[in-house]
């Protein structure tokens, strides 16, 4: 079923793939990729898993994915342009770089189908890339910096369409962003006689007040307190209202910067950065803890089902850009999410069911027996049957209690309805302890890769090797832990796998990079004195890039027949 | 503190001079016969030609410590049957949530006429309380 899902839409993919590849960022400042072997010229070709989409599809397949590919094309075009608004940083010549043809080339051959191209941007690139855009609408426009930012965050930093939309009609959409179309003068805390503040009931001479365009006038105290407890307790920034009651003009970032206290302010751009990024569907913040880094990655939301857009953070941290998890290559995001949430429902209570209930034989409730009886009533159908055999309770007869007849036709039936509804739990359970077990096994092998450092020093210190000649170990255990995290996924992702000859391959492939990885991990916990020994060395050397190599063809692997459906 | 009673003296003030017909609101008295502004007592008048028409609504208002940052609770006593009233008497308004559109200018009168208008206009999106007959068993 799920393949069939995956059919739908490959040739919609092939066409943005080739936008995509015309949207590469002239100015890139860092540039990296998910695979462990590929470069920076690899990571700025476009994704391949849909150069190769072409053979093995039937005529009905390609008839639908036709008629949504011409539909869609357009659209997404246009989509293609929100997202990417700032044309400062995106080309959108029909002509590709002369040079990114080039690579392209050599990537058909060479780059891996399950890496993506994505940047890292940190902090200070992220408020570099706002005030550019602000700039720009500020020049074009004539309309203060303050006000610029507050309409494109109001239009999700959509340049375009924000000054096509305030051609329009500027009025319109001034007052829909929050703002207000007079020119007051400079915005400043005055002093008025007579004034009463209307939310202390202040009513002192000579105090302070404020007010932004609308002209609500609160005294300063009462203003910066309202400020900072928006910023401070509720943590918002872009959309902080007038505090007069149905205002709803915006206040900007220089009437903040009369009324609150510096610290405040730090809060309040860190707030706006936030809002940008969050804006935006091509950024996600890294997720590691204390990371402050954003990811720019071009894949969209609707080709999750084809595309696992793993991307590494420079603080090394590697997650998946659709869902923000743990990378999970090669299961794509929606199963990881039903797979997730079906083990927190299932998982422990599937293995009790299984273990102490049965199905009623009617209406396949599930029975649990509580008391020594084997005469089961079952409390919603009220079919009588018998625990032991599953048949029919009126036909034992008297010779209740002692169930003799196990050949009884209608026994042997409910058995075999029973065996079949068993059969699907017990095919989750396999896949789910795989599951689990690869992920302890992670987890225990980070545990030993702690340990391996103390190892290397010890190795260093007994066998008279250099530093550098250690480092087999650190790689090898690195190897371990990406590889049992894709064997992790490889069990989720088989689960919702039919069984074809494709599913054969794949479980071959699992098959053999499991075994490697048991391999490796057997040698690595060996002791310190074995490990020394240049022999072992050159077979866990051995072991580690076989391991990785294994990966990369599953990887690779099963890009390419995701892509394809 | 000095805030929240500054500014519950100056509305009751403001509610003396001015307001609107039908209604009323006080401060409770303590048992010792103190006035304590944080506990008003109120009565809102159902709205003419409604179903509401003729009858008084009595609400207690509890002003929390950091009012006017934050809004006050309305609460109806006796309850009242409406849809956006809790089964406890809560009133459920947008402008009475902090985190929607409560406004620290929102005086104690626009409150009330605020609750007065949702008795007859009750709001679909945020119901919290359901007839019990249209529960499916």
């Amino acid at each position: 079923m799920i393949r069939k899902f995956f059919q739908f839409n490959w040739k919609r993919k092939a066409a943005e793939a080739t936008i995509s590849s015309s949207t590469i960022l002239p100015n890139k400042r860092i540039l990296a990729s998910a695979g462990p072997e590929s470069s920076v010229v690899a990571a700025a070709a476009p994704p391949t898993p849909v150069t190769t989409a072409s053979n093995g599809m039937d005529s009905e397949d390609d008839f639908m994915s036709a008629v949504s590919s011409e539909d869609d094309i357009l659209p997404d075009d246009d989509s293609d342009n929100d997202d990417m608004s700032d044309a400062e940083d995106f080309d959108f010549d029909d002509e590709p770089d002369p040079d990114l043809g080039m690579h392209k080339d050599i990537s058909d051959s060479k780059k891996a189908p399950f890496d993506i191209s994505f940047k890292v941007y940190q902090p200070s690139d992220i408020q570099r890339q706002q005030d550019e855009l602000i700039n720009e609408v500020n020049m074009i426009l004539d309309i203060s910096k303050e006000e610029a930012a507050i309409l494109l965050r109001h239009f999700r930093w959509n340049k375009e369409r924000l000054i096509e939309d305030y051609m329009d009609s500027p009025s319109r959409v001034l007052e829909a962003a929050g703002l207000s179309q007079t020119t007051a003068g400079p915005l400043k805390r005055e002093v008025i006689p007579g004034f009463v503040c209307d939310i202390c009931c202040n009513e002192e001479e000579g105090l302070q007040s404020f007010s932004i365009k609308c002209g609500h006038r609160y005294c300063v105290n009462c203003y910066s307190y309202y400020l900072s407890q928006k910023i401070a307790e509720e943590g918002e920034a872009a959309r902080i209202q007038c505090p007069a009651d149905g205002c709803s003009l915006i206040i900007d970032a220089r009437s903040l910067e009369i009324l609150v206290a510096p610290e405040l302010k730090k809060r309040y751009h860190a707030l706006l950065n936030q809002t940008y990024v969050e804006d935006k569907e091509t950024l996600k913040w890294c997720p590691a803890p204390d990371c402050q880094n954003a990811i720019e990655c071009p894949v969209k939301k609707k080709d999750l089902d084809k595309v696992v857009p793993t991307v590494a953070c420079l603080c090394s941290h590697r997650f998946c850009f659709g869902c923000r998890e743990d990378d999970h290559q090669p299961a794509p995001c929606e199963l990881v999410k039903r797979w997730l949430k079906k083990c927190k429902d299932d998982s422990e209570t599937a293995n009790w069911i299984s273990a102490n209930t049965k199905e009623c034989p009617k209406c396949n409730s599930t029975i649990e027996k509580n008391g020594g009886c084997n005469h089961m009533t079952c409390r919603k159908c009220k079919h009588e049957f018998c625990w032991m055999c599953m048949g029919l309770w009126s036909e034992h007869g008297t010779s209740w209690y002692n169930c003799n007849r196990f050949e009884e036709k209608s026994g042997l039936e409910a058995r075999d309805a029973q065996a079949k509804s068993r059969v699907s739990l017990e095919r989750y359970l396999h896949y789910y302890n795989r599951y689990a077990n690869h992920s302890q096994s992670a987890r225990l092998d980070k545990d030993i890769y702690h340990k391996t450092e103390k190892k290397m020093v010890q190795l260093q210190k007994e066998s008279g090797m250099s530093w550098i000649e250690v480092q087999y170990l650190n790689s090898a255990s690195q190897a371990l832990q990406t590889c049992r995290q894709t064997l992790m996924w490889t069990y989720a992702f088989a689960f919702y796998l039919s069984r074809n000859n494709l599913t054969e391959i794949f479980e071959e492939n699992q098959k053999d990079l499991e075994m490697a990885v048991e391999g490796l991990s057997e040698m690595f916990e060996k002791p310190v004195t074995e490990l020394a020994d240049a022999k072992l060395k050159v077979v866990i050397m051995d072991k580690t890039s076989y391991c990785n190599k294994r990966r990369i063809i599953l990887l690779n692997d099963t890009a390419d027949n995701l892509a394809n459906g | 503190m000095a805030l929240c009673q500054n500014r519950l003296q100056e509305e009751r003030k403001q509610w003396r001079k001015d307001h609107p017909f039908g209604f009323y609101a006080r401060p409770q008295k303590t048992p010792q016969g103190v006035l304590d502004l944080k506990v008003w007592e109120c009565g809102i008048p159902g709205k003419e030609k409604t179903i509401w028409e003729g009858g008084l609504f009595k609400m207690t208002v509890t002003f929390p410590d950091e009012y006017p940052t934050k809004p006050p609770k309305c609460k109806f006593v006796p309850p009242l049957f409406h849809p956006n009233v809790y089964p406890s008497g809560t009133v459920c308004l947008s402008i009475l949530n902090e985190e929607e559109a409560w406004k620290p200018a929102i005086t104690i009168k626009q409150i009330l006429l605020g609750v007065q208008d949702l008795l007859n206009d009750p709001n679909p999106e945020r119901i919290k309380r359901v007839v019990r007959e249209n529960i499916a068993p």
